[in-house]
């Protein structure tokens, strides 16, 4: 009996810090630009999959992503040329380099044969800007939307990730290997050295997201955006910039959590949403604003995932998104309490 | 003395409603002027106008000899025209050095020497947010509040300080704190334009004035004229009943 609750608990520890990385991602592009992002799961396909070409040898296929993407954005600032042609030539020149980077860099490590931890950090490198060019595309255009047109906006952008993704991928799942096989026991229960894996990537990925806000400029730009966005533009920072970079660092988290993930359940196109809305469930018990809140949400969503598979697993799922209704319930009364205060 | 900010037949509205109608005037290096009227004037809209958050209808405003139609608030910031807010916009869970140091955000390249020395400067001139720096701004009380708002503003370096009705909601010796401050920095000769209510207040501080009613300039002229001008005496000084008292005993 205690064997199993012990193995539950891992398991629901390692799900519930997979599914952390995401919630900090939804609150990070929240909180800076005030859109509800149910795409941020697809970033975790995204970075899977690209971990899983590149273990095998493959071009990874979100270059053609990367690059369509840098063409874009070319394409979207032709009107610079006019305004301020040494700008434009500056910043196109900026744009094409990135992309011929990216291209030597997976060329690179592909004849290296880096172990799985190199290949992650180049994964990582082609994932996250595709955070910052969606926002590009997406948000920017239009920063003073309503949060329900940056909501259905998001659901566009997923539903379009999903189908681009299932088109160069196809629907196969491809398997991915752990950064280290194999285990340890522990007393009666045996931990995967992947859990040890997520563990650690996890605590450091927050670690730094934490540095980064607390000690440098540019994250304090990051947090006083999310504060308060016209205070932010008087102080002169630009906040389509920190905007961007909070779709960056958000898709980034995003991908590491993917490339943790997939070893354990084998990446395909869609496994991202599911992800995507459970870490969503997490960060709505933070109201999606608060961080230690949104953490404590997700162990929830990721302990009662785990019981919930090894009692009821039909209805795993089921369960876990019915979490939502106590939670909003919740956060509805407390912040009823609050604004009598 | 030359031009530093001109503007021509400004008109800005917010939808159908114009809240300025084709106003113009300059502004020249080193001078303070100051608008004053009544709620609705339009005294807040020309400060928006100016930030570049809210765009004009028609007119133009030039700085330093540059359009400024185009440019976003940061850029405006970038070129020295940095405002302090009626609702001082502050970031309620940073420290008040935070808050100093991100005005100074687009100078972050300046170094670590450059960014000492100004935090000291603001730290004299302004003594109470030396105590309270490494306190959150949520926390603070509101003359507290609005030093941290000017602090944040003179990081930025300023070309031409706006400052947006400093005194509202302050005790009288709060608002007087503020005030020896902006006399301090017009005396270092920082160029300024403030928005007032209190007119006694603005125009014991500002080299010109100009009174603001409805979308239009109805007077303007150097303040210690406009301190004696009847209409504003009656109308913005409080002192209108003492004036009629004086004219009928004559």
């Amino acid at each position: 009996m205690i064997d199993t609750v012990l193995f539950l608990l891992v398991d629901g520890l390692t799900n519930g810090l997979v599914y952390a990385l995401l919630a900090l991602s939804l609150v990070l592009v929240f909180t800076v630009t005030r859109v509800v992002n149910i795409a941020q799961g697809e970033y975790v396909m995204l970075g899977a999959l690209t971990l899983a070409d590149l273990l095998q040898g493959r071009m990874p296929g979100t270059l053609y992503l990367l690059i369509g993407g840098l063409v874009l954005c070319i394409v979207l600032d032709a009107g610079r040329w006019r305004r301020d042609w040494r700008q434009a030539l500056l910043y196109t020149t900026g744009l094409i380099v990135a992309g011929v980077a990216a291209l030597a860099l997976t060329r690179c490590a592909l004849a290296l044969h880096l172990p799985v931890i190199g290949m992650m950090l180049v994964a990582l490198i082609l994932v996250a800007p595709l955070g910052a060019l969606i926002y590009r595309f997406t948000v920017h255009p239009i920063p003073n939307a309503t949060t329900i047109v940056f909501v259905i906006i998001s659901v566009g952008v997923s539903m379009s990730l999903q189908g681009v993704a299932l088109l160069i991928w196809g629907a196969n799942p491809y398997p991915v290997d752990p950064i280290a096989a194999g285990g340890l026991m522990m007393g009666p229960v045996f931990i995967p050295y992947q859990s040890f894996a997520i563990l650690i990537t996890a605590l450091l990925a927050m670690g730094g997201l934490y540095v980064f806000s607390e000690f440098t400029l540019l994250g304090k730009a990051l947090q006083a955006s999310a504060m308060n966005r016209l205070g932010a533009q008087f102080c002169g920072i630009p906040v389509n910039m920190t905007g961007a970079l909070a779709f960056l660092l958000a898709a980034a988290f995003s991908a590491v959590s993917g490339m943790l993930l997939a070893p354990l359940i084998t990446a395909n196109y869609e496994m991202g949403f599911m992800v995507g809305l459970k870490g969503f469930v997490g960060g709505a018990m933070g109201g999606l604003i608060d961080y230690p809140l949104s953490l404590v949400g997700v162990m929830i969503v990721g302990g009662l995932e785990s019981t919930s598979a090894y009692v009821a697993s039909a209805y795993r799922d089921v369960l876990v998104f019915s979490l939502l209704i106590p939670i909003l319930l919740w956060r509805n009364t407390r912040s009823r309490v609050e604004a009598r205060r | 003395m030359t031009k530093l900010l001109d503007v021509a037949n400004l008109t800005v509205g917010y939808g159908e409603a114009i809240a300025l109608d084709g106003i113009s005037f300059s502004v020249a290096r080193g001078e303070f002027v100051t608008f004053i009227g009544p709620n609705g004037a339009g005294k807040t809209t020309l400060l928006n106008n100016l930030m570049g958050v809210l765009q004009q209808k028609s007119g133009t405003v030039t700085f330093g000899g540059e359009d400024l139609k185009t440019l976003k608030p940061e850029a405006r910031v970038a070129r020295g025209i940095v405002i302090v807010p009626e609702r001082r916009e502050l970031f309620p869970g940073l420290s008040v050095e935070d808050h100093l140091r991100l005005g100074a955000f687009l100078r972050r390249r300046e170094g670590r020497a450059r960014m000492a020395s100004a935090l000291d400067r603001i730290y004299a001139l302004l003594p109470k947010l030396k105590e309270r720096r490494r306190q959150l701004a949520g926390t603070l009380s509101g003359g507290e509040q609005q030093m941290v708002a000017v602090g944040r503003a003179l990081m930025a370096e300023p070309q031409l300080l706006m400052l947006d009705e400093p005194s509202t909601g302050l005790a009288p010796r709060i608002t007087e704190e503020i005030f020896e401050a902006i006399d301090r920095l017009k005396a270092a000769g920082m160029t300024g334009i403030l928005v007032e209510q209190n007119a006694h207040l603005a125009l014991s501080v500002a080299d010109r004035g100009f009174v603001l009613e409805v979308g239009n300039v109805v007077a303007s002229g150097d303040a210690d004229n406009l301190r004696q001008d009847p209409r504003v005496l009656a109308a913005y000084l409080g002192a209108g009943d003492r004036y009629r008292e004086i004219a009928t005993d004559t």
